[in-house]
């Protein structure tokens, strides 16, 4: 429903992740290679409110409405990754 | 009874001799106590089946028909509104949302009986930070072991029932959304290891008793689990919006009765050898508060109705409205405080009441979600946010759908209907202030878009909220008189600081004329009028 700025089309939950990394490098002021995929995102010094931002993020980018809850669902970037990609192939 | 009746029940709040007039009011607040007649007075009405949706037995079917039905109790005190019984709506929305079918029964006739129940998220530490929330719920056996303090808890000390936020994972955890559950604590007196803790007195809103509950390892069983373990937070944020909605609705209407109040002073007061209603300044603040008051119904209305019309972006309505109808509300009521005078410190005589709205507003527009936080809820959404097409119904008075709490989110979408509602009718200055507020948003840094933000970045909230104020008058019914629209939105580009006084007064002195109609013949000054029982000197 809303126009996502690239194409979704062959995209890979290492992709997803890697665009996730960057988002949360940006906001952390940290380079990206500091950031763990594997632990839960509130390690990453994340708050509630930056997650409301974040999910902002995803539907600019990638169509999706989606809500914190998905965060709290699969709270590591990776799991976030391979949430956001199954919801994105479908 | 049928719920029509509270304005006659409640009757003329200045006669001295009424027992829920201005005078026995102002007494009981100066006392420190809720007004005994009062809640009497709901009771009998019973206020509780307001907050009962119609399919369990109650009265509840439309947000913005129940903010109109508690307008009357409002008008005249604040404290008794929501001390007698609104944080038993607030508590309660939490079961009828996530609830079993067995809970919301229960919970629908202990209300329906006229029991109160508490709402218990407040810990004085963590503020409105309810991710920080730290009293704890243990699972064991068939049920939780509660350790914790919950403060400022209104009815803590006589409510029946509460509803209680905890934490139930491991605290040791790393923080995360799923830490928190709701327990439906019923029978407080019969359970092990919970106590009562002494009330907080208050400087606004004096009346309502404020006090805590104390949870020493405290067991409950499990039928007290309100939905999922570890959904508290999402049901919580769900049952916020359709409480900031009504808040922000029912403080119009001190703003409501103080306006009456101020203005029959100004009937009757001589000045320099002429009354105080022919003084310019006297009469362009009364027409001022007037439109205020329409403006902040206006929003407050339309966040109502979009909870039943546009669930999934309403979140951001009613965090707006809950940030801006209660600030406009306040300003107003600080205006007409002027034009009282003296008597507007004064503790005692006809008017004191109008200083007491004063200092119940600042408590509801803190309690329950402070401005900030209602902000916070804003501003993440803002860069991208879309204007989409709204329906009519947003605006007018005709039947909603049933509201459906399922269907409310935690974060709404871009899509933006209440501001694509306005890009159809907003005039050039507006379409500007849309054009920026939405290119500035789209600029500010990701650390510009939550709790790190300046407060200019926080100002983005505000002219958004106007915006929205904006589209809410301008598409209203009442804008089919071009007089209003244009005493409206001279209001609104005033008020939110963007444009300054135009030279003509013709508007504002229609606003002054309809408002001086309506007070002489028994109508209220809201959006949409009602009689009142109320006479000028």
């Amino acid at each position: 429903m809303n126009s996502p700025d690239s194409t979704t089309v062959d995209v890979t939950p290492a992709d997803v992740a890697a665009w996730l990394v960057e988002r949360i490098a940006e906001y952390r002021e940290a380079p990206a290679a500091e950031i763990d995929t594997t632990v839960p995102l509130a390690e990453l010094g994340l708050d509630s409110v930056y997650v409301l931002s974040l999910c902002g993020d995803v539907e600019d980018k990638w169509g999706l409405v989606v809500e914190p809850t998905v965060a709290w669902d699969h709270p590591t970037i990776d799991a976030l990754a391979v949430h956001l990609h199954g919801e994105i192939a479908s | 009874m049928n719920g029509d009746a509270l304005e006659e029940l409640l009757g003329d709040p200045y006669d001295g001799s009424n027992p829920t007039g201005h005078a026995a009011i102002v007494a009981a607040d100066d006392a420190g106590e809720p007004c005994a007649a009062g809640e009497a007075v709901l009771d009998a009405w019973q206020a509780n089946a307001e907050y009962v949706p119609a399919e369990l037995g109650g009265r509840l079917t439309a947000v913005d028909e129940l903010v109109r039905r508690l307008r009357p109790v409002f008008r005249r005190d604040a404290g008794l509104g929501l001390g007698h019984g609104l944080t038993t709506l607030m508590a309660s929305l939490n079961v009828w949302a996530a609830g079993t079918a067995e809970q919301r029964k229960h919970l629908a006739g202990r209300l329906l009986a006229g029991e109160r129940v508490s709402v218990a998220y407040h810990e004085l530490e963590h503020g409105n930070d309810l991710t920080r929330n730290a009293l704890r719920a243990e699972r064991r056996g068939n049920g939780f072991v509660l350790d914790g303090t919950k403060r400022v808890i209104n009815n803590a000390g006589r409510a029946r029932a509460a509803v209680v936020f905890a934490r139930t994972a491991d605290p040791a955890a790393a923080p995360g959304g799923r830490d928190h559950s709701l327990l439906f604590v019923d029978d407080l007196d019969r359970v092990p290891g919970l106590t009562r803790l002494p009330r907080l007195r208050t400087s606004g809103l004096a009346g309502c008793l404020l006090a805590g509950f104390g949870f020493d390892g405290a067991v409950v069983g499990e039928d007290a689990l309100v939905g999922a373990v570890g959904t508290g937070a999402e049901t919580a944020l769900r049952s916020f919006q359709v409480s900031r909605c009504v808040t922000a609705g029912v403080g119009t209407s001190l703003l409501e009765g103080a306006l009456f109040g101020v203005y029959r002073f100004a009937t009757e007061r001589v000045l320099y050898g002429r009354p105080v209603t022919a003084i310019p300044h006297a009469r362009s603040v009364l027409a001022g508060a007037f439109i205020d008051l329409q403006v902040a119904q206006a929003l407050a209305r339309v966040a109502a109705r979009a909870l039943h019309l546009y669930p999934s972006v309403a979140g951001r309505y009613a965090a707006a409205a809950k940030y801006l109808a209660p600030k406009i509300t306040e300003n107003a009521l600080a205006d007409l405080a002027v034009v009282l005078g003296a008597r507007g410190y004064l503790r005692e005589g006809e008017y004191a009441f109008v200083g007491k709205h004063l200092r119940d507003i600042a408590g509801l527009s803190i309690g329950h979600a402070g401005g900030v936080s209602c902000q916070l809820t804003v501003l993440p959404d803002l860069p991208g946010v879309r204007p989409t097409g709204a329906e009519g119904a947003l605006f007018d008075d005709s039947p909603l759908p049933e509201l459906d709490l399922g269907e409310l989110r935690v974060r709404a979408g871009r899509a933006d209907p209440l501001l694509g509602a306005l890009e159809g009718v907003a005039d050039d200055e507006l379409r500007a202030e849309l054009a920026s507020v939405r290119a500035d948003a789209a600029a500010l840094p990701v650390t510009e878009r939550g709790v790190t933000a300046s407060h200019r970045s926080l100002a983005l909230t505000e002219r958004y909220a106007w915006l929205l104020a904006a589209s809410a008058c301008l598409n209203s019914p009442r804008a089919a008189d071009p007089q209003w629209t244009d005493a409206v939105l001279e209001r609104i580009g005033l008020r939110s600081g963007r444009t300054t006084e135009r030279t003509s007064t013709a508007a504002l002195d229609a606003a002054y004329q309809d408002m001086a109609d309506r007070a002489a013949t028994g109508r209220s000054f809201d959006l949409d009028p009602e009689p009142v029982l109320r006479a000028l000197a």
